[in-house]
């Protein structure tokens, strides 16, 4: 079997934060949000490194979501929505820290994702037969 | 050593994600559901897509028979058009839940005892929970429910209410079976909570609640309470008259029914044409409740949540004039109930038609969310709306336990085994609390709430037993499905009968020109005790034996005066009357009000109607001010602090108004004279307020010498001293509040406050006019009560129908149909002198109503169809 790292090519940087904000909208559309984690997983087969990999999952999803939240300002009140439920901590009139903090928890999610799914790769790819793993050596030199 | 290092990134790597998840699924406070609710979709941003309604829709309900298509006009109304009676009634229960399914689950969940699943297990929520099962709302409500299955086959108008009953349930559970992200409640999100299923007892158990914020309530515990603390009988009576002095009752002239038509009492109870004497107080007999244990008991109800706040601002307003007094020659009617001001509101506008020729139906008006009916609203031919009466409908019996054995009590000479039925509060996120209550032959022991109670002195067992109509099989949702079709008063009189419970004083107008007026509701006739206080009945001989016919029910139709008021005052002059309706009165002055201002007009107008609704003339300060500043002037006192309040004061015209200082004073001054006046009250570590106004204007219109003078003085003194102390007090108040009358404007500290169920957000905040005594009523200085609902019915030749609320139609707070009513409620037009309101979209049919749509009228439309 080859290695993941082969089936996967590594797109480079910007070209993966792209897959992964459309990823990210398309999934969050299902109202999962435990999605985002495998936005990262899918995001990271891109790329070669963890850190890169939590970079594009972390951003990836954080502007794919303000984009749904611009989306959701300028149609459905995700500005007053915003400001009501932080009004509840006693905080009205901070709406867009809410709508901040949301898109930091969705970087968040798809740079763990992102993590995790490097980890996954790399594990998987180690485990295979050598004629893979010199491959797999060279790309995490 | 690689391999090693890849399995411990992995390890690592798993860190972050659990923490988040973790982070995001754990109850944060009051945020039960977590901050996953934070996400853009799926979350309570949804809420945002949920209130945009563009273009028809159509939706298929499995339970559905023929189909219901719903108009939603320019307010957020739907207009229901079924083609069967299970269809309209379906979708009624569609859009209830649709619009309002987080309050109908806070109200059922509150008056089951079953709070706690959806907040969970703070103190206050288990108290509330053990309460509301103490006082037995949901075995009533099974009970009552059991009565229509039963009866359903033997009575057409049961059969119906049923039939209705249900298509209601299914329709709330139609839309809980396809509620989705969009039109979940924000609140449920928040609180982390799904809804179970609707069900009939549910219905019954809100109806229930309603008549026991109405109607119930442990006031024979209270009266004892502050009979023992006075210590003083006389000084009892005079504070608590059974008739407060210069009141107009409701009733001007009595109207009895046939006692062959209707022999028996509302709702089909035994009725007793003689009643028994009225027993003697020193003979009547005195239940033992220990001091401590009354306290504590007091202390747990006063407690305990109330949603529709406290019945002291429980009232309403209602009048209707034949055509001889208004300018179309045709009749016309008011009403005005004032409950809690809460957002949601309580009420939902809806109109509701039947097709179906054999089961036609044409009615609407404000409906509760999760009962099926309109509540106050008119038909094609009649009109209809309501006032409390107040009526003492609730005794409290206190069992004598067998001293070998506290679970039996002692009747008609045998010890009698208590019921006890165990209840199980389910705590969201917390073990099951078990406990139990215990049931006598008079009803529930509401100290069961305090189970097995032990104080430094005392120990006891449940038995402080609650004997109130309300518990009993009762018929509202009869009643409105009778009145919901009635087309004359005939019929009124036929819906008015299974009237029971809550006592309602019901008016009445309709498009042939009859106005009418019936106290409503099942009055029991008592023997061996007043009902007024808690009393020990060992026997069948002391109780509520029997009731008032429902033909003798307080009622009263074309009255010559030519018009019929209610304010929540006294039903009947006690002297005129054959039979005792025990209970709390208003003070009568917006009844008064309201009875001067149609007394003395003719050529009545809509616009004076509603003028009426938004009168601010107080007239505690219109009988009362003329006291004071004549005891100022023959004071002879030289004080500008007290002159610039005598300033604001004089000249005055006594209205309730935002943008003058005279109301701020008077409201002050009023509670001072009460305070000066009542100190024997104070005197026995009680507040003043105990006294009503009334009290208070009589003490100085008699003048009561006794009451002016300060009995904690040596010498006596006289009325004017006592109303210049009064002076002195309200000067150091208002000064208090800034040294310039502009500070002191009333709309400064008179203001409305709508609070929304969960405290999440509120409307209103601003100046509010009015006050407790006037007829727009505004009690307090935060108003939290008042007009729930006003209307107006003018029978033209089309008849006028003018409604508005505090509020809006739609649960959501993003939503425009939010507020959109109280804007209108709340905007008085000074040139009109009156608030905003709707007029009423009244179409028979769906294709009339489209065809007459200017293009502001409609707002989209709804399509329900059968599936499959």
């Amino acid at each position: 079997m080859r290695k993941l790292n082969v089936i996967f090519p590594d797109l480079g940087l910007f070209p993966a934060f792209v897959i992964t904000l459309v990823l990210s909208i398309v999934l969050q559309l299902s109202g999962a949000w435990i999605t985002m984690f495998l936005v990262g997983v899918l995001s990271s087969m891109f790329v070669r490194r963890h850190r890169t990999a939590f970079g594009v999952g972390f951003f990836g999803v954080f502007i794919g979501w303000l984009f749904i939240f611009v989306y959701l300002i300028l149609t459905a009140q995700a500005l007053p929505i915003a400001d009501f439920f932080i009004g509840l901590l006693g905080l009205g009139g901070l709406g867009w820290l809410v709508i901040a903090i949301s898109s930091i928890i969705g970087g968040l999610l798809g740079g763990f994702g992102g993590l995790l799914g490097r980890s996954i790769v790399d594990l998987v790819d180690e485990l295979l037969p050598n004629e893979a793993g010199k491959e797999t050596k060279d790309n995490n030199r | 050593m690689l391999m090693k290092r890849k399995v411990l990134n992995l390890g690592l790597s798993f860190i972050g994600p659990i923490a988040l998840i973790v982070i995001l699924t754990m109850p944060i406070g009051p945020l039960a559901g977590g901050l996953q609710i934070l996400q853009p979709w799926g979350g309570i941003f949804d809420v945002g897509k949920g209130i945009q309604h563009g273009g028809n829709e159509t939706i298929a309900l499995p339970d559905m028979l023929s189909g219901a298509e719903v108009i939603v006009d320019e307010w957020g109304i739907p207009h229901i058009y079924g083609d069967t009676l299970e269809d309209t009634f379906m979708a009624l229960g569609y859009m209830h839940a649709r619009d309002r399914l987080f309050q109908m689950v806070m109200q059922t969940y509150l008056a089951s005892g079953r709070i706690c699943e959806v907040i969970g297990g703070a103190d206050y929520a288990i108290n509330s929970d053990k309460y509301q099962r103490a006082i037995g709302l949901v075995k009533a409500a099974e009970e009552t429910y059991q009565w229509y299955v039963d009866n359903a086959d033997t009575n057409e108008d049961v059969d119906y209410s049923l039939r209705a009953t249900l298509a209601h349930v299914a329709g709330i559970n139609a839309f809980i079976d396809t509620m989705t992200s969009d039109n979940t409640p924000i609140e449920f999100k928040i609180l982390g909570f799904t809804p179970s299923h609707w069900t009939p007892i549910d219905s019954f158990t809100w109806a229930k609640y309603m008549t026991w914020s109405l109607s119930g309530g442990v006031y024979d515990l209270r009266r004892e309470f502050v009979r023992n603390q006075l210590g003083n009988d006389s000084l009892y009576a005079d504070i608590f008259p059974e008739f407060y002095p210069n009141t107009i009752p409701i009733i001007p002239e009595q109207y009895n029914l046939s006692l062959i038509d209707y022999a028996d009492a509302p709702g089909g109870y035994p009725a007793m044409l003689v009643p028994p004497p009225s027993i003697l107080s020193e003979n009547e007999p005195i239940a033992q409740i220990s001091e401590s244990k009354l306290n504590e008991l007091l202390n747990i109800v006063s407690s305990n949540i109330n949603l529709l706040g406290d019945s002291v601002f429980v009232g309403s307003n209602s009048w209707a004039v034949n055509g001889s007094k208004t300018a179309t020659g045709q009749a016309m009617l008011a009403n005005d109930p004032h409950l809690s001001l809460q957002a949601p509101s309580l009420w939902y506008e809806v109109h509701l038609v039947v097709l179906d020729d054999d089961e036609a139906l044409n009615v609407q008006g404000g409906s509760l969310p999760g009962t099926p009916g309109i509540l106050i609203g008119h038909t094609e031919h009649i009109s209809w709306g309501m006032t409390n009466v107040g009526a003492d409908v609730l005794d409290i019996f206190v069992e004598e336990l067998n001293p070998t054995d506290p679970t039996q009590y002692r009747y008609n000479g045998d010890w009698v085994d208590f019921e006890v039925r165990e209840e199980v509060i389910h705590v969201k996120g917390r073990a099951d609390i078990h406990f139990n209550v215990s049931w006598s032959l008079h009803g529930p022991c509401i100290d069961s709430v305090m189970s097995t109670y032990t104080s430094d002195t005392e120990t006891s067992y449940p038995n402080i037993a609650m004997n109130w109509t309300g518990l009993s099989i009762t018929h509202e949702v009869l009643t409105l499905g009778i009145l919901n079709r009635a087309q004359d008063i005939q019929d009124y009189y036929d819906a008015m009968y299974w009237w029971d419970s809550p006592p309602h004083n019901f008016i009445y107008a309709d498009d042939a020109g009859n106005i009418a007026l019936t106290v409503a509701g099942r009055f029991p006739i008592r023997q061996g005790y007043s009902g007024n206080f808690p009393v020990t009945a060992t026997n069948d001989s002391v109780g509520m034996i029997s009731n008032i016919p429902y033909a003798f029910n307080p009622r009263s139709v074309n009255p010559s005066q030519c018009f019929l008021q209610s304010a929540n005052q006294k039903s009947i002059d006690p002297s005129t009357y054959g039979f005792t309706i025990l209970g709390a009165q208003s003070p009568d002055y917006r009844g008064e009000r309201i009875h001067t201002y149609l007394d003395g007009k003719t050529g009545i107008t809509v616009n004076d109607m509603m003028q009426l609704q938004a009168d601010v003339l107080d007239l505690t300060a219109e009988k009362m001010l003329p006291y004071v500043l004549a005891a100022w002037t023959s004071s002879g006192e030289v004080n500008t602090t007290i002159q610039t309040l005598v300033d604001e004061l004089t000249g005055w015209n006594y209205e309730m108004e935002i943008d003058i200082a005279a109301p701020t004073i008077w409201t002050y001054l009023l509670e001072e004279i009460r305070y000066v006046l009542f100190d024997e009250i104070r005197d026995a570590d009680l507040p003043a307020t105990l006294a009503q106004i009334p009290i208070v204007e009589w003490v100085l219109s008699a003048p009561i010498d006794y009451y002016i003078d300060d009995h904690s003085t040596v010498a006596i003194e006289s009325m004017d001293e006592i109303l210049v102390q009064a002076m002195h007090r309200t000067a150091n108040n208002l000064y208090a509040l800034g040294d310039d009358p502009s500070e002191w404007l009333y709309g400064h500290y008179h203001t409305i406050f709508i609070d929304h169920l969960a405290g999440m957000t509120y409307i209103g905040g601003g100046a509010h006019r009015g006050s407790g005594y006037t007829v727009n009523v505004g009690g307090g200085w935060t108003v939290q009560h008042g007009p729930s609902r006003r209307m107006v019915v003018s029978y033209t030749e089309t008849p006028e129908y003018y409604t508005v609320y505090p509020g809006g139609q739609s649960q959501v707070m993003f939503s425009q149909h939010w507020d959109d009513l109280f804007e209108l409620w709340y905007a008085y037009d000074p040139i009109l002198g009156h608030y905003g309101y709707t007029l009423e979209y009244n179409y028979a049919t769906a294709i009339a109503f489209t065809n007459a749509n200017d293009g502001t009228m409609i707002e989209y439309i709804i399509l329900f169809i059968p599936r499959g």
